[in-house]
């Protein structure tokens, strides 16, 4: 975090970043204030769950004339916010399911079935017992704790 | 070589695999299954939750292919492995639309298609695949032209629209975390595709396509927006245009069907 701060002094205020965020013209997802206010100030993100309505589509990052890694402080202010308050409901699922089935999107019958019909083998890890079990120990490993 | 099928490919989108299989083989690469490769991990829904983890999961999938390239056809996927192979200094991993437009080139592509497919296309690249750009070091990450000259290869039309270099609304966990904004920007999008008169929108990656594709459906089963324009991605098409039975792409499986898309790739240029 103090790295990030760091950066962010780079910062001229010249409101191009929240500009080009096309979730922030739907959403109250601020980028800028959420990065000044709470991160450079070092205060916590409490109850800002606009950060979860930023996509990540690092057009902020990539437009900053301070070459300031918007995108990438970002995701790491969410780090912060999941040690604070856990994780959202569905994304708990999905790690969940990253656990055991070692995919966040795992296959159902369906899916299966379509493949066969497409003439093509089941060999992701989540259907390979050894793999799939590995995969399951290193999520266990970072985020059982979170996820339980 | 190796493909590397991520979740959504594996496990939702299998006519992608089963046409970009048909293309290397008509071209006369040789590629196969990565077997026991796992989730990618998705880069940004990872990274929010434990860097850590993502590098673990990510390095074991580098690591599976023991040092032949891998393919990719997923933005995620192709995001987290050559992110992690540049931090590690290991593997080399590709995505299929930079490598058919730099390796086997534009004119080769062309000679390859046995079927022109006179379709109009809204093209969208998706946000992962350029950016951010100073790991990728491709053509510019704000107008990039890679996938239109892929398009246009095939004997396919790319019509320009308003916000095309806008996120389809499916990445950074929004989608599962925040599923009203996930289908906010995806009305947006959709709104700008539709002004245009487009027989399907064409992607680069999995989860763009089960956006525009199952996210299509829930916008008019929640808010009756009936748009009706299908979502492919590429390889399907290309696959298409090089002979391969259209059943086999599993398209006409997808979420939004057009009986008048799909009766034009049977049929080809006439
Ligand atoms: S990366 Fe997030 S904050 Fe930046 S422009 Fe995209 S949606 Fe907005
Ligand atoms: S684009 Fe960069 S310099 Fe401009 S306001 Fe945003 S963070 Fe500051």
């Amino acid at each position: 975090m103090a790295d990030n701060a760091n950066e962010l002094n780079k910062c001229i205020q010249c409101g191009t970043c929240s500009a080009s965020c096309f979730s922030g013209r739907v959403t109250a997802l601020n980028t800028r204030k959420i990065l000044m206010e709470h991160i450079a100030k070092k205060r916590s993100l409490g109850e800002f769950d606009t950060v979860w309505f930023c996509v990540t589509c690092y057009a902020c990052q990539e437009r900053c004339p301070r070459g300031i890694p918007l995108t990438d402080i970002l995701i790491s202010a969410r780090n912060e916010l999941v040690k604070e308050k856990g994780l959202p409901g569905r994304l708990k699922n999905a790690f969940k399911s990253l656990q055991e089935n070692s995919a966040l999107v795992p296959a159902k019958n369906e899916h299966i079935a379509l493949r066969k019909e497409l003439g093509l083998e089941l060999y992701h890890s989540q259907f390979v017992d050894s793999a799939r079990n590995e995969v399951g120990e290193i999520v266990r490993k970072y985020v059982g704790g979170i996820i339980k | 070589m190796k493909f590397f099928p991520g979740c959504m490919i594996h496990n939702r989108f299998p006519g992608i695999e089963r046409s970009l299989f048909f293309v290397f083989e008509k071209l006369g690469v040789e590629i196969f299954p990565l077997k026991g490769s796992s989730c990618c991990p998705a880069p940004s829904i990872s990274k929010s939750v434990s860097v850590e983890l993502w590098k673990e999961i990510g390095i074991r999938n580098v690591r599976l292919a023991k040092n032949e390239t891998i393919m990719t056809a997923c933005n995620g996927c192709y995001t987290s492995l050559h992110e992690i192979s540049q931090i590690f200094n290991e593997g080399d991993i590709r995505h299929v639309v930079e490598y058919l437009h730099s390796e086997i080139g534009i004119e080769r592509i062309k000679k390859s298609v046995e079927k022109r497919l006179p379709v109009r296309l809204a093209v969208h690249y998706g946000c992962h695949f350029f950016r951010p750009s100073k790991h990728k070091g491709f053509e510019s990450p704000e107008r990039p032209k890679m996938l239109d000259e892929l398009v246009n290869a095939i004997g396919a039309e790319s019509i320009d629209y308003k916000y095309k270099f806008m996120c389809c609304g499916g990445g950074g966990g929004v989608r599962a975390g925040a599923t009203e904004v996930s289908h906010d920007l995806l009305e947006r999008k959709m709104d700008a595709i539709a002004e245009k008169d487009v027989d399907a929108i064409v992607v680069m990656c999995p989860l763009c396509l089960n956006q525009f594709d199952v996210g299509q459906s829930e916008l008019n089963e929640l808010r009756g927006k009936d748009y009706r324009i299908p979502a492919v991605h590429y390889v399907q098409l290309l696959a298409v245009a090089m002979g391969m039975d259209v059943s086999l792409t599993g398209i006409e499986r997808h979420s939004v069907i057009e009986q008048n898309f799909i009766e034009k790739l049977v049929r080809g240029e006439s």
